[in-house]
């Protein structure tokens, strides 16, 4: 019951994150980029709710338009790593034998390295905008996704009704798709939530290194890479509202994720 | 049976390795420019023709792309990483200074986060639907959706900017007038940013496990047969820190992911900031051997960790049943 | 030596065992016979105190004049370290598999009674080779031996603390047939030599028949018969029980 409750709540919290950004455009009380150089580093006040930065833009008006362009980016990656997963996943699950070693093994290898470094070389050279990132965080973003389609898949190889479906001659695409993919999602639901919390991490920390969304469009990271010069002077409230928003925002994610999972096994007595 | 498994998880490095050399020499062909530029570094225009052509057979230059790599990774193995095309300096020579910043920064927060997350971690696995037990949950979740470098501005605005009792950036130097003392202060933001964001979620994990070996069949029976409750925990959290290590394994990629961040926020001058300085100067040869660098660092912590999951699992060593 | 009076156990909302009544004879070894399922796992827990956190029970367990279902968890720790013993039925998964045998088999004998491992080296080397088992297995890990072998060194731990109470829940139901009968004679033995008092839970009459003076009958939770084992063998009033021997020929 309690749980419930709490569930309901990060829900409604990440719905309402997801709200304010998706309709900045009508909330914003400023344009986002609408610079006011009489007006820098103005602290918050009832003219600026959370403060002016550097150029004189509205601190509040950047943190609504800056979360839609890092969940834009979070969520296309997801998308394209949750594809990538599933396929390779599915594959190596399905097929099993010597397929499934090689592929498991070439996973395991591409799990050592870290992705934020894949992710720096390529951008180094294509230096790509905002849906070269998303492209780039979903390449990288896969592996998990795809261990977890495998096993599912492995273990539901081995259930009566695939095993039954298989002798009455179900065509294959039927049991992969009817089968094995639908009795995976709850699975693949979880993996996913907090592939999310991933990638939203991975953008900001790209773009906080100054080599991820153009400096232009701002996102969260992107403010945050401002913000820490701004810090050295005081102006403490660049920094702190991104933040918080990423944190409530990965915080309301992991939370869900955690209610999702599997409630504990209990031991039966006799 | 060890020199088995040693050779199976070397292979493994190796081929990890590899994938990560791949990924270095495609930089350096799709980099903007002449590939043979990144040999030369920044004062091409200042050698002699001779020295050019040394160069160019050394690296199979006028060779194919295949023939190319061989010899890129010959050189490679050999230690010769190239000429940084910003500064003109071997690129080793270069990653040679920063190597002890990284390292020390690494196993000092590795250190305490290892032994932060095993203390946590037993005190609220063993006592099960204590407020420990519920806390820690929440703590690790809280902690671990921290961005840690958003901390970190957090951190230098308190400590550097308001209270100016510590230095926001930089790593020290213990020869200068500091001493140990100012590499410390350098230290102590960096490495506490990385231990609160971590912490928890390893000690999360090894509680989690604890619990579960603390429901198996054996404790019932040891616990039934009195069996002293300060030998039957030694036996849990042994058990229990088996996953502990692997699930450390599994994250120390995305760890060195986020110290690469940290050491940039921090201006701590190792690899990772070397990294990113590489990437946004272009400086590809520097960004080929950091990137070799941190991947044989990766390879190597892994491979550590596994020799000590195997000399704790005598079901490993023994290659039994499971 | 033990009175069970009027055990009622309830987790969450469902009855486990109801008035449970039974007696435990010292010297003698009393057999609780009944289905899995019936309750007699959790009346051997609650004996031992053990039972899982979010149990209500009632009633009266007495040993040695006093209710053990009130004593403190560190009354029955000690109960527990000094005068039971308890032998379970996966022996494959009784021991940590991490640990070397000879470690847990002194943690499980030798440490309970305060003796030193010179004492217990000693000891238990004459007792493993009386119940066939060589001493090297106290070098290697549990998942090494077989189950079998793992239920001897358990009642070997039996022989060397002689406890005042020998619990063996279903000791046997995981080995085979040939072991099961060598088992069961290692307990009889256990009972003659040292005139050990043993409870021994199962679900198998045949071994009921060849091991046990006493007997008690359980069906869903309660005890619906009880009597030595001739008279009850012989002359069976419930039904269950009828059905139980009926369906044994």
């Amino acid at each position: 019951m309690k749980s419930r409750k709490a569930l309901l709540f990060w829900c409604s919290l990440l719905g309402l994150i997801v709200f304010l950004t998706v309709f900045s455009n009508m909330l914003a009380p400023f344009s986002p980029n609408e610079m006011n150089m009489d007006d820098v580093y103005s602290a918050p006040s009832s003219d600026h709710w959370l403060g002016t930065d550097h150029l004189g833009r509205d601190v509040l008006s950047r943190l609504l338009e800056g979360g839609k362009v890092t969940l834009a980016v979070a969520s296309g990656s997801v998308i394209l790593s949750l594809i990538i997963g599933i396929v390779y996943g599915g594959i190596s699950g399905y097929f099993g034998g010597l397929t499934d070693t090689v592929m498991m093994r070439l996973l395991e290898a591409l799990i050592t390295i870290p992705a934020l470094i894949i992710i720096l070389s390529f951008q180094a050279i294509i230096q790509g905008g905002m849906w070269g990132m998303t492209l780039l965080i979903g390449l990288t973003g896969w592996l998990v996704t795809a261990r977890i389609v495998r096993s599912e898949f492995i273990r539901l190889k081995e259930e009566e009704f695939v095993k039954m479906a298989n002798m009455f001659g179900t065509p294959v695409w039927k049991i992969l798709w009817g089968h094995l993919l639908q009795n995976s999602i709850p699975a693949i639901f979880v993996v996913t939530l907090f592939n999310f919390a991933g990638a939203i991490f991975m953008e900001v920390s790209l773009s906080f290194l100054g080599i991820g969304i153009p400096p232009a469009i701002p996102s969260w990271g992107n403010m945050l890479y401002y913000a820490q010069n701004d810090i050295l002077i005081g102006a403490w409230w660049i920094a702190l509202f991104p933040g918080i928003m990423i944190f409530l925002t990965i915080l309301s994610i992991n939370f869900i994720g955690e209610a999702w999972k599997n409630p504990k096994r209990r031991r039966v007595n006799d | 049976m060890i020199s088995k498994w040693v050779g199976k998880r070397m292979v493994m490095g190796i081929v990890v390795l590899f994938i990560v050399s791949f990924l270095s020499f495609f930089i350096m062909q799709a980099a903007p420019g002449d590939p043979a530029a990144a040999f030369y570094g920044g004062n091409a225009q200042t050698l002699t023709a001779a020295e050019k052509e040394r160069i160019t057979r050394a690296y199979a230059l006028d060779r194919p792309v295949a023939q190319q790599y061989i010899a890129w990774l010959g050189e490679t193995v050999k230690g010769n990483l190239g000429t940084s095309s910003k500064e003109g300096r071997p690129v080793s020579e270069i990653i040679m200074e920063r190597l002890p910043n990284t390292l020390l920064l690494f196993s000092v927060t590795m250190f305490f986060i290892i032994i932060g997350s095993i203390w946590l971690g037993t005190v609220a696995g063993m006592r099960e639907g204590s407020i420990w037990d519920k806390g820690l949950s929440t703590f690790s979740i809280a902690t671990s959706s921290i961005p840690a470098f958003w901390l970190g501005i957090l951190f230098i605005y308190f400590f550097a900017v308001s209270l100016g009792i510590l230095p926001s950036s930089g790593s020290g130097d213990v020869e200068g007038n500091g001493g140990v003392i100012d590499k410390i202060s350098h230290l102590i933001m960096p490495a506490s940013v990385l231990i609160v964001t971590h912490v928890g979620i390893y000690a999360r994990f090894l509680q989690e496990s604890i619990k579960i070996e603390n429901s198996q069949y054996y404790v019932k029976v040891a616990r039934a047969n009195g069996v002293t409750e300060s030998s039957i925990r030694k036996g849990v959290v042994r058990n229990a820190s088996i996953p502990y290590l692997n699930y450390i394994a599994m994250t120390i990629p995305s760890f060195f992911g986020g110290s690469i961040i940290v050491e940039s926020l921090f201006a701590w001058s190792g690899i990772g900031q070397l990294t990113v300085k590489a990437v946004t100067t272009k400086d590809f040869p520097l960004l080929m051997g950091s990137i070799m660098v941190t991947g044989i660092l990766v390879v190597i912590t892994l491979f550590i960790v596994d020799l000590i999951m195997y000399a704790m699992d005598p079901k490993m060593r023994k290659g039994g049943a499971r | 030596m033990i009175e069970v009076r009027d055990l009622t156990i309830n987790i969450e909302g469902k009855h486990i065992t109801q008035h449970v009544d039974f007696t435990i004879p010292r010297g003698r070894i009393t057999s609780l016979i009944g289905e899995s399922g019936s309750g007699k796992s959790m009346t051997v827990s609650a004996l031992l105190g053990m039972l899982p956190v979010d149990a209500k029970v009632s009633g009266y367990v007495m040993y040695e004049g006093r209710n053990v279902l009130d004593a403190s968890d560190q009354e029955m720790e000690s109960v527990r370290k000094q005068d039971v013993f308890t032998i379970f039925q996966d022996a494959s998964n009784s021991f940590n598999p991490s640990v070397k045998m000879g470690r847990q088999l002194y943690a499980f004998s030798g440490e309970r009674v305060g003796d030193t491992i010179d004492v217990f080296n000693e000891k238990m080397k004459l007792i493993l080779d009386q119940l066939g088992l060589a001493w090297d297995v106290v070098e290697q890990y549990p998942f090494q031996l077989s189950g079998g072998m793992l239920q001897r060194c358990m009642i070997a731990c039996a022989f060397y603390v002689e406890p005042a109470l020998l619990i063996a829940d279903e000791p046997t139901s995981a080995l085979d047939m040939v072991l099961q009968k060598e088992f069961i004679q290692l307990l009889i033995r256990l009972n003659e030599e040292r005139n050990t008092t043993i409870l021994l839970i199962t679900h198998d009459l045949d071994i009921v028949a060849e091991a046990a003076h006493e007997m008690a009958v359980m069906q869903q939770g309660t005890i619906v018969e009880t009597g030595t084992v001739e008279t009850v063998f012989s002359n069976p009033h419930h039904a269950y029980t009828k059905r139980l021997l009926e369906s044994r020929f």
